[in-house]
């Protein structure tokens, strides 16, 4: 029973993996792109993890750990190059018509 | 068109190529003779869970010692590299640089939390080096990627070169005189029969190898992390 909700976790994370792997590539511009990538590949991170900690009860304290490490490195790490791209003026999608961040900057400057 | 039938060319010849690998992989079922003999010996003579680490840190010390010795060339060849060039950078009069932008807070505050966690990790496993997979180059990899946490988000930073560079010497000469140590008082250089034995699988153990990790650690994590400053600039 364990085993058989372990492997169903794996396979939902390997599908959410796959949505990472087709967002990267359909996505229209890199910010969706990142989004996308990061998103999807972070519950699928998860979800295989804890798939694998039902096959293997005794790495339970490690496999949380990773997950800590992940949950903490991938959202940050896309933020940082996210922002980046902000920065260097990375076009957008078309059919993106909200710049908040740039809005909030021009705001920060205005009031400075 | 072209490029497409290209893609799914090369595509199936890479099929091809594992295929035959996957089908021509027979699993071994025993050892060949020089490894089993490794594999005997190290425990016993040794007194080192991890055979890998066993072999390189005692049989092939000397390997290793020489593969620190390229580190440190290659350290010392992007100092030079890299150096110059930012000398003829002052004498031509340009345009000052922007100065890098502050990180987000959301990185500085990430970094003020991982940094802990991956050194703690690092001498994890710099000090399992003879116990567990791991030891003194990977450790000292992992000290260098959280040096290069703390320089993203926080660009304006400047490592201590100067301290970064007495402490590698400092564990390099170490090193060299542990081996020393082990010529004299135990087999051979870099013996590590040096210390006691210890109980097997504990984490004082091993003899002279953990010290030896440790220093390995060091010397390789502070060396990267010099690299890693030089090519900032």
């Amino acid at each position: 029973m364990a085993e058989l909700i372990g492997s169903l976790l794996v396979l939902a994370g390997a599908v959410f993996h796959l949505s990472a792997g087709l967002g990267l590539l359909r996505m229209p511009d890199a910010y969706t792109r990142m989004q996308a990538g990061t998103k999807a590949s972070t519950l699928g991170n998860t979800l295989v993890l804890g798939g694998i900690g039902f096959f293997h009860p005794d790495w339970t304290l490690k496999l949380l750990l990773v997950i800590y490490f992940v949950l903490m490195t991938n959202p940050i790490s896309s933020h940082a190059l996210a922002r980046a791209a902000h920065r260097i003026q990375v076009p957008m999608g078309r059919q993106t018509t909200v710049d908040a961040l740039r809005q909030a900057c021009e705001k920060s400057r205005g009031g400075a | 068109m072209i490029r497409r039938a290209a893609i799914v060319l090369v595509l199936a010849l890479f099929g091809l190529v594992f295929a035959t690998l996957t089908v021509h992989h027979v699993e071994r079922h025993s050892l060949p003779p020089l490894g089993k003999r490794y594999v005997e010996l190290v425990p016993q003579e040794l007194g080192a869970a991890n055979v890998i680490t066993g072999i390189l840190l005692t049989y092939r010390a000397f390997d290793t010692l020489g593969e620190i010795a390229v580190l440190f060339m290659v350290a010392a060849g992007v100092g030079l590299v890299l150096g110059r060039r930012e000398g003829r950078r002052q004498d031509l009069p340009r345009a000052a640089p922007q100065p890098p932008r502050p990180a987000s807070e959301i990185v500085r505050t990430g970094a003020q939390i991982l940094v802990p966690l991956i050194a703690i990790f690092a001498a994890y496993i710099i000090v399992n080096g003879h116990l567990s997979a791991g030891g003194g180059f990977q450790g000292g990899a992992v000290v260098a990627s959280s040096a290069v946490l703390l320089l993203l988000a926080d660009p304006r930073q400047r490592l201590d070169q100067q301290f970064l560079s007495s402490t590698e010497s400092a564990a390099g000469v170490l090193f060299v005189l542990v081996g020393v140590a082990g010529a004299i008082f135990a087999g051979g250089f870099l013996d590590n029969r040096l210390l006691p034995l210890g109980q097997f699988g504990s984490l004082f153990s091993a003899g002279a190898m953990p010290m030896l990790s440790v220093l390995l650690g060091v010397k390789v994590g502070c060396e990267l992390s010099v690299i890693i400053d030089r090519f900032r600039s």
